[in-house]
């Protein structure tokens, strides 16, 4: 369809357009307005600017970025944002405290528990509540599940991205099953909207208990033979290793967290660095590779699934009884305060800072997402690299779009 | 709480505080004014004995009085977060100076805090709007923007169709009387 001037809108016959619209130029239509924007949209000899996005299969969301080359290889290159903005720290200061967990939920739409967490724990702070400890158990058993079907669903797309449809389908066998059990749990597939200030929104049920009893007894040779199909393919592997190579001081400076920065050798995990909920007590390890590089990255997701195993298996044998919820009120107004609260996610740290002014809606609500920080250091890796690795890199750095752009 | 931190850091920027300090959970709460932010910042990041070599998060704040910076950050030598806050922006003209030179990754969030608040980063050579459309001109997490009546008038409303703000003709105060009577 060519869009000529003068013709009716989609959306709206009422409205006519003047301008060209569905056509997305890589060169934006105004002056440069930063030092960065004109050098970027400046021109070297024999360079071009080509558009990826924004309905890239490959770009794990709704994610424009212009890219900068000469011939196949990536000199630059210059992500836009904004596609999927919502307005959810908005949002959430008109809401009031318990309605903020489901608009954060789908920030990150794989990882809802750990988007829940965060905000959770700092309320938690904000109102000196003690979470009982059976409620604790479960948040750490449902996260660390969470955990699983999001790096499940990390090793098919990863494969996906680089062009090997086999691996999704049969990730997603895991991912299903984990969602499935959680469903039994929470009450829904995705957006679970289960944890409550002060605990969770209901107890281990049967159907739960037994569908996991059912698949922790093979979960461990079921990932592994998945992993065989990727783990041995020498196309996947060479194509991966010396791709996107990060060291650890950048990675720092770049503001990285999670499995994208102990994939640089640096052993930093919230769960131990800044201990929260019941995480001092588990035995579990952190597992660092000190590659830095593709490959590096999606190996240490699977040694994060070990762990995970791990610790649900220990949270199983240790469940103590007890409430599963604090006794609070309904509406809940937390004296004047600031609260910082961070969990580990599957991606990385994700966080809240929560102000209060006395009233029943939180005065401020500052969300930190991992997605977000990871997707800037693409600019950084790119530079060098073949055009087709833009997907490879980006999918090893795991952003979800609806987290990057909150 | 970490209480020897506390006079540790005391003891080192007490000459710098605008505010006192507060320690509340895990939490270790500063407050400077926005010109010292990259002295105390740089001090905190290259000093061998304080060693918070990781920015956990960059936060712009409207109070409705003042705009304030705050920083969070991570050190292997307290059990705490340190908490940073630059205050006492003005309204009207927040200025405060970049920390790209110490965190590169520092430069995304504050184009964010640029765009949802207006807040100026002297230094950060990419500070452009990162979640609005480019001509948009108003700042959405300002107290002083309202949610539904504010996006309809901002001046960026009729950048793309579907938002663009229309006035049904049937719904002028004519029209709804004549309904009403027939």
């Amino acid at each position: 369809m060519t869009a000529t001037a003068g013709r009716q809108s989609a959306d709206d016959p009422r409205v006519t357009l003047d301008e060209q619209v569905g056509v997305f130029e890589p060169v934006p239509p105004y002056p440069p307005r930063t030092e960065r924007e004109a050098e970027f949209y400046t021109l070297g000899d024999g360079e071009m600017f080509i558009n990826m996005g924004p309905q890239h299969p490959s770009t794990h969301g709704v994610l424009r970025v212009v890219l900068k080359l000469d011939g196949e290889k990536v000199v630059d290159l210059d992500p836009v944002l904004g596609y999927l903005h919502r307005g959810v720290e908005k949002l959430c200061e008109n809401a009031d405290y318990h309605q903020t967990i489901s608009q954060v939920d789908p920030l990150e739409y794989v990882s809802s528990l750990f988007n829940e967490w965060s905000p959770v724990m700092a309320y938690e702070k904000l109102l000196d509540v003690e979470v009982p400890r059976r409620a604790e158990y479960i948040r750490v058993l449902s996260g660390e599940l969470n955990r699983i079907a999001s790096h499940a669903l990390f090793m098919g797309w990863m494969a996906l991205d680089l062009g090997g449809l086999t691996p999704i389908l049969w990730s997603f066998i895991e991912r299903d099953e984990i969602v499935e059990m959680l469903a039994a749990l929470t009450g829904q597939r995705m957006l679970f909207n289960y944890f409550r200030i002060g605990g969770v929104n209901g107890d281990l049920n049967h159907d739960f208990m037994s569908r996991l009893g059912d698949w922790m007894t093979r979960a461990a040779e079921q990932i592994d033979a998945s992993l065989g199909l990727l783990n041995s393919n020498e196309i996947f592997v060479r194509r991966m290793r010396d791709l996107g190579t990060i060291d650890s001081q950048t990675a720092l400076r770049m503001c990285m967290t999670g499995p994208n920065l102990r994939a640089t050798g640096l052993p930093f995990d919230i769960r131990r660095a800044h201990p929260y909920s019941i995480y001092p007590e588990l035995d579990f390890d952190i597992p660092t590779r000190n590659e830095g590089d593709c490959l590096a990255r999606y190996l240490l997701r699977i040694d994060e699934i070990k762990q995970s195993l791990r610790i649900i298996d220990q949270c199983l044998h240790r469940m103590p009884d007890g409430p599963i919820i604090a006794k609070l009120p309904r509406l809940l107004r937390p004296r004047p305060g600031r609260a910082y609260a961070a969990v580990e996610g599957p991606r990385g740290q994700y966080s809240v800072y929560a102000i209060s002014d006395g009233t029943d809606q939180p005065f401020r609500l500052r969300i930190h997402d991992p997605s977000f920080i990871h997707l800037q250091s693409v600019g950084l890796l790119m530079p060098g690299h073949l055009i087709a690795d833009t997907m490879a890199v980006m999918a090893s750095l795991d952003p979800i779009m609806g987290g990057v752009d909150k | 709480m970490d209480r020897l931190f506390r006079r540790r850091v005391e003891a080192r920027f007490a000459d710098r505080f605008t505010g006192p300090v507060r320690q509340r959970h895990d939490e270790t709460e500063i407050r400077i004014g926005p010109a010292d932010v990259p002295d105390v910042l740089r001090t905190l990041h290259d000093d061998p004995e304080l060693r918070f070599t990781y920015l956990s998060d960059l936060a712009g704040v409207d109070t409705g009085v003042v705009m304030q910076v705050v920083y969070h950050l991570w050190s292997d030598v307290t059990p705490d977060w340190l908490r940073v806050i630059a205050d006492g922006l003005p309204r009207d003209d927040p200025r405060v100076p970049s920390v790209t030179f110490l965190w590169k990754g520092a430069e995304w969030m504050e184009r964010e805090a640029y765009d949802m608040f207006g807040i100026t980063f002297e230094g950060n050579r990419d500070l452009r709007r990162i979640y609005m459309p480019p001509d948009y001109t108003s700042f959405p997490l300002r107290k002083d923007f309202y949610l539904a009546d504010d996006a309809a008038r901002s001046p960026g409303g009729g950048v793309r169709p579907m938002e663009q703000p229309h006035t049904p003709q049937e719904a002028t105060v004519a029209t709804a009387l004549r309904r009403i009577r027939s």
